[in-house]
């Protein structure tokens, strides 16, 4: 008989501006902040997860935390990751290899780099004489950048399906209104299809307001099984399908730019956890870009193939609250926070609200909610079903 | 129009013993892919296997350099030098006339207004040093 599992405990770190906080210090202060949420402390931690600074930080990490987990796990596939993680957490304590896991990742991003992720050079920041990996060392001569490999594959969807650019920014839009209401959100000022329509282009079709903002920030997600989270004090949220998948790693070697490796690990997913995309009552959206967003939505089934600009715009913009898949209700990456990467901060929303604690942003009575990373090129998709019931 | 000559040391090409022939290829204006002999299709960049089939069955061979514009963007911020200067300028993904075999390219010459999904296009070779190249894209004529 398998275990159930349970998030019992999120934790945020100041934010999204930390000059003053190292990386490893904004891992810190959100993994206390998870053990307090969780009524943990942490010698609880019997397992650890964390990816986006090179080989055995996990364990630098669990070090400097003063633990000795007995399951490790690193999987460092991008924003993503942190799908990963909870995915192979759930299946760990599932099977009863580990009992309770923390899954931490924390990034000074902005004051240590500055805003050069997206068009610092092919995959983001300077190569200073590096040998590239492949495939990497046939596209950064050709000056191709993060934000230039997603628009080639939004100006795919255009062409394809027909898709305008006043579609995706309405999800940015959407987004900016959700952040409106969250005082941690890096930027809350209300935006119009036409401010993004206006703010320069990037890499055509993708302008400044469709790429998500470079923050600091750190983030910790803390699983463990149904029976000790019943003598914990919040309510748990309940993991009931995961599953990820990758395509491709570079943008040349996507083979299709309208569908992701999101059309496998979505219902993969769903089927574990026995619901369908109607019974989704809030999303939690890796928003890198606006596209990100829209191919995602159709690849999960939320919208059919080559439909998802109409889905997001019907009923008055179905991202808000009160439309039908209310999206990144902290204001995602878009207008709140990503610190290099978001993974992490998508399962931390997503049990906001299935507790019931998000405040202003509340989506009434979510009982089922779906984290969903995208990382890399569009390259790793992971999709993390969550309710507020066991299946 | 930008000069795309300079090649700044940290991207020139660092030709390995799997690729050589592609880098060394573009400085003699040839386009090297592979071809598999096992499930005839083709493969850019170098590989030991077939991409497709798996088998271990790869070989060199000249492509006839041209293509189709799966996809294309027109980048107009890029902070890294030189590509700071060139801005704007279109890079293209590109579908060879060798089945299976897909590639990003630049395409200096191209008016970004002029950028096309489907277009036609031919491959042009840019020289990287004495002995290397890089392989860019022009509209077929």
């Amino acid at each position: 008989m398998q275990r159930r599992v349970c998030i019992v405990g999120v934790g945020l770190s100041d934010g999204p501006v930390t000059p003053e906080l190292s990386g490893v210090m904004l891992e810190a202060q959100s993994f206390r902040r998870a053990l307090d949420d969780a009524g943990l402390e942490k010698d609880d931690i019997s397992g650890l997860a964390s990816a986006g600074y090179g080989g055995m930080h996990e364990v630098a990490l669990a070090e400097y935390l003063g633990l000795t987990p007995r399951w490790l796990e690193s999987s460092s596939v991008g924003g993503s990751s942190f799908e990963f993680h909870a995915m192979h957490a759930y299946r760990a304590i599932q099977n009863g290899d580990v009992d309770t896991v923390a899954i931490v990742y924390g990034n000074n991003q902005l004051s240590a780099s500055g805003r050069t992720l997206g068009t610092g050079g092919g995959g983001g920041g300077g190569r200073g004489g590096m040998a590239l990996p492949l495939p990497m060392a046939y596209e950064f001569p050709t000056g191709l950048t993060l934000v230039g490999a997603y628009a080639m594959a939004a100006q795919r969807h255009m062409h394809e399906y027909g898709t305008r650019p006043e579609q995706l920014a309405s999800i940015s839009v959407q987004t900016r209104e959700h952040a409106g209401r969250n005082p941690n959100a890096m930027y809350r000022d209300p935006i119009t299809v036409d401010d993004v329509m206006s703010s320069r282009l990037v890499a055509d079709p993708l302008h400044k307001l469709d790429c998500c903002v470079i923050s600091d920030g750190g983030c910790c997600v803390i699983m463990t099984t149904e029976e000790r989270a019943r003598d914990l004090p919040r309510r748990p949220v309940y993991v009931r399908g995961a599953a990820g998948g990758t395509t491709h790693h570079s943008i040349a070697a996507m083979a299709d730019m309208t569908r992701t490796a999101a059309a496998v690990s979505g219902p993969k997913a769903f089927a574990e956890a026995g619901i369908t995309p109607a019974d989704v009552d809030m999303f939690a959206m890796y928003d890198s870009f606006t596209y990100t967003v829209l191919v995602v939505l159709e690849d999960l089934g939320f919208a059919p193939k080559g439909e998802g600009g109409a889905f997001v715009t019907d009923n008055g913009g179905n991202l808000r609250l009160g439309g039908a898949l209310p999206t990144n209700t902290d204001g995602g990456g878009l207008s709140c926070t990503h610190p290099g990467m978001r993974g992490l901060f998508l399962l931390c929303e997503a049990t906001r609200q299935l507790r019931g604690d998000a405040g202003d942003s509340q989506v009434p009575g979510a009982e089922i909610a779906v984290a969903h990373g995208s990382g890399g090129w569009l390259s790793t998709q992971g999709t993390v079903v969550l309710g507020t019931e066991g299946n | 129009m930008p000069d795309w000559s300079e090649v700044p040391k940290w991207l020139m090409p660092r030709p390995t013993h799997e690729d050589r022939e592609f880098w060394e290829g573009a400085s003699r204006s040839e386009l090297r892919i592979q071809h598999c002999r096992s499930c005839g299709r083709h493969q850019h960049y170098a590989r030991m296997l077939c991409s497709h089939c798996g088998k271990q069955t790869v070989d060199w061979v000249t492509a006839t350099g041209g293509g189709t514009v799966y996809s294309f963007t027109v980048i107009r911020q890029n902070g890294v030098p030189p590509f700071n200067e060139r801005v704007p300028f279109v890079v293209a993904t590109i579908d060879l006339d060798e089945d299976g075999a897909r590639l990003i390219a630049a395409m200096p010459e191209l008016d970004p207004a002029d950028a096309r999904i489907g277009m036609r296009v031919r491959a042009a070779f840019r020289p990287a040093g004495e002995q290397l190249g890089f392989v860019d894209f022009v509209a077929a004529d």
